[in-house]
């Protein structure tokens, strides 16, 4: 074993207690996305088959080898929500090359190695007997979506999925407008759900007045929600939905260590205290965030 | 064949190596549990706890990356003395190496009281934190002040067998003598040092970035800041220092142990690569045997000034 992968390895133990592992991941494709976005497929067996939706990923942004030299931007790692499997082991990230840290990772060679640490926090919970799950996603938070979407048709859930973005290019899926049936994008449409997509740009709605509307098609008994994007929309779905159906909502906050050390990324919990986003989350039950002391 | 001489020596407690993790970094010692061999290391410093628990400051934010550092404000968030003695020691206990715990407290008492319950249990040492910078009471407001370190330090020297570390602030204009006041007060060694007070600003809402305000710079960008004052500090007091700020590699940790620390500490550098103590040990141990030297020993505070009387 050569040096660097001693060390991609962590010594002697590689496997945290909750599960994690650290491995050094091979980047067999590398694209680049509309909307300021790119797409790493990640050769991580042991992490694609141990991942559960809505996890993720720690990834050290830098050359493995390069991990004993301190850089200057993008020192600590950066967490990415695994966004798709592909068997037999590989797993996809989806980046915003915007920061020094995406633009590293996008800027990567094919074959080249990542050092990456998962899959990490608690994904979405599917209960046994779940009907209908209402995927309501805006923005960046489209990147754990895909997971979601075949996890659920896998077990035979109904999966309706409601996307909305300021404008059609700020995601990173063709958007395909035909008759009077509304926007879709046809590349999560594959996937088993059915689709309908809200621009501000075109439609005039946020995804959040989507909901609202169709939310009369829902039962409280056997269908859930499940949310991811900006927090305003979290929130907005948390008040429209949370009496009626169970809410699950996808936090983002920012992280140091990605394990529950640091305290970092805590968010206000119910009946006060905080609860840290990387470990506790970054799913939680709406009901059980204090949306009130929650920042915007 | 044996390899060169790692132990250190800090006040009675014997550490198989000079590589420590931390405080605050490494949590409760559960958290990074399994993402390295942390029992290979000489001791694990814990995060701070306070006799009562603490929320910490508000979130959003309480981190921010900055050129090879990062600043934090998370106000010693932690689960209070009972719940640390109760829930997560035993599970430290179990890595096998010296585990030392922090403390904190608004008055001297409260750290003596943490001290006393810590005393009975099978800590290896006792640091104090009179450095926090992120805390309006308590915290850095003991350490930038002599009288204060040494009440805080003799307080908890009256309460606990344990060695003693202190650790200091930089955010002070001599800390060579804060370091000799704890001395004097008993403790057995110094740990140098704790982040510096830092500020990010975000343009667009003109405030600053972390919810605190302020908060404490640590990483690679204060390593030759730390390095000096581990300097000043060796050279002002007989007991050992343990440095720290910003340690990556092998290389920062020598720069610390030249300059006078007994022991060097990795924390930032734990959030790039969790196995970094474990790199940085086994980068000492190439380095003593690479230059032919029998033990760590003979390099603490063996820093030259070839041709001339160093600056203190």
């Amino acid at each position: 074993m050569s040096g660097a992968e001693a060390s991609a390895r962590g010594g002697s133990g590689d496997s945290s207690e909750t599960g994690a592992h650290r491995v050094r991941a091979e980047i067999v494709e590398s694209e680049r996305l509309p909307g300021e976005h790119h797409r790493l497929l990640l050769k991580a067996q042991r992490i694609a088959d141990e991942a559960a939706p809505g996890q993720f990923v720690h990834v050290w942004c830098h050359p493995p080898e390069e991990v004993d030299r301190p850089p200057s931007a993008a020192l600590l790692r950066r967490p990415y929500s695994i966004s798709r499997i592909r068997p037999p082991d590989g797993l996809e990230i989806l980046l915003r090359v915007r920061g020094a840290g995406g633009r590293a990772l996008a800027s990567t060679p094919e074959g080249q190695g990542l050092d990456i640490i998962g899959p990490l926090g608690n994904g979405f919970r599917i209960r046994e007997s779940l009907r209908t799950a209402v995927i309501v996603a805006g923005g960046i938070g489209l990147a754990p979506v895909p997971f979601l979407v075949s996890a659920l048709t896998s077990r035979l859930v109904r999966v309706v999925l409601l996307v909305g973005a300021s404008y059609d290019a700020g995601i990173p899926y063709r958007v395909e407008r035909s008759g009077a049936e509304g926007a879709t994008l046809p590349g999560l449409a594959a996937l088993g759900a059915e689709v309908a997509f809200v621009g501000e740009a075109m439609e005039g709605k946020l995804v959040s007045e989507l909901l609202e509307e169709r939310l009369g098609e829902f039962d409280a008994q056997g269908d859930e929600i499940m949310a991811i994007g900006p927090r305003a929309m979290l929130k907005r779905v948390a008040e429209i939905a949370g009496g009626r159906l169970p809410v699950q909502v996808s936090l983002e906050e920012r992280m140091a260590c990605g394990v529950g050390a640091c305290r970092s990324c805590v968010v206000p919990s119910t009946g006060g205290g905080y609860k840290t986003v990387c470990r506790d989350g970054p799913v939680f039950y709406a009901d059980e965030i204090d949306w009130e002391r929650l920042n915007p | 064949m044996t390899g060169p001489e790692l132990t250190a020596k800090i006040g009675a407690m014997t550490m198989k190596n000079p590589v420590m993790v931390a405080s605050g970094v490494f949590g409760y010692g559960d958290e990074f549990k399994g993402l390295a061999d942390y029992g290979e290391l000489g001791g694990l410093v814990l995060k701070t706890i306070t006799r009562e628990p603490r929320a910490g400051n508000p979130p959003a934010c309480r981190t921010a990356e900055t050129p090879a550092g990062m600043v934090n404000a998370i106000g010693l968030e932690n689960i209070g003395l009972d719940a640390f003695l109760r829930d997560k020691l035993p599970g430290a206990l179990e890595y096998g190496t010296n585990i030392i715990a922090s403390i904190a407290g608004d008055t001297a008492a409260d750290f003596a009281e943490c001290a006393r319950a810590l005393d009975g249990t099978d800590v290896a040492a006792i640091e104090i934190n009179i450095s926090c910078p992120n805390v309006k009471k308590g915290g850095m407001a003991f350490g930038v002040d002599r009288e204060a370190s040494a009440e805080v330090v003799s307080a908890v020297r009256g309460a606990t067998e344990k060695p003693v570390i202190a650790k200091l602030t930089p955010n002070v204009t001599d800390i060579a003598s804060i370091a000799f006041a704890c001395e004097k007060a008993g403790a057995d060694a110094i740990s140098c040092t704790n982040t510096f007070s830092a500020m990010v600003i975000d343009v667009e809402r003109r405030c600053p970035l972390l919810a605190a305000g302020t908060g404490g710079l640590s990483g690679p960008a204060i390593r030759p800041a730390a390095v000096f004052r581990v300097y000043q500090v060796a050279h002002s007091v007989e007991v050992p220092v343990i440095g720290m700020g910003g340690i990556w590699n092998a290389n920062d940790a020598l720069e610390f142990i030249l300059a006078g620390a007994s022991a060097v500490a990795v924390g930032t550098a734990l959030y790039a690569d969790p196995a970094a103590g474990n790199r940085i040990l086994k980068g000492l141990c190439d380095y003593l045997e690479e230059h032919d030297v029998s033990s760590i020993g003979n390099l603490i505070g063996a820093v030259g000034f070839p041709g001339r009387a160093p600056r203190r």
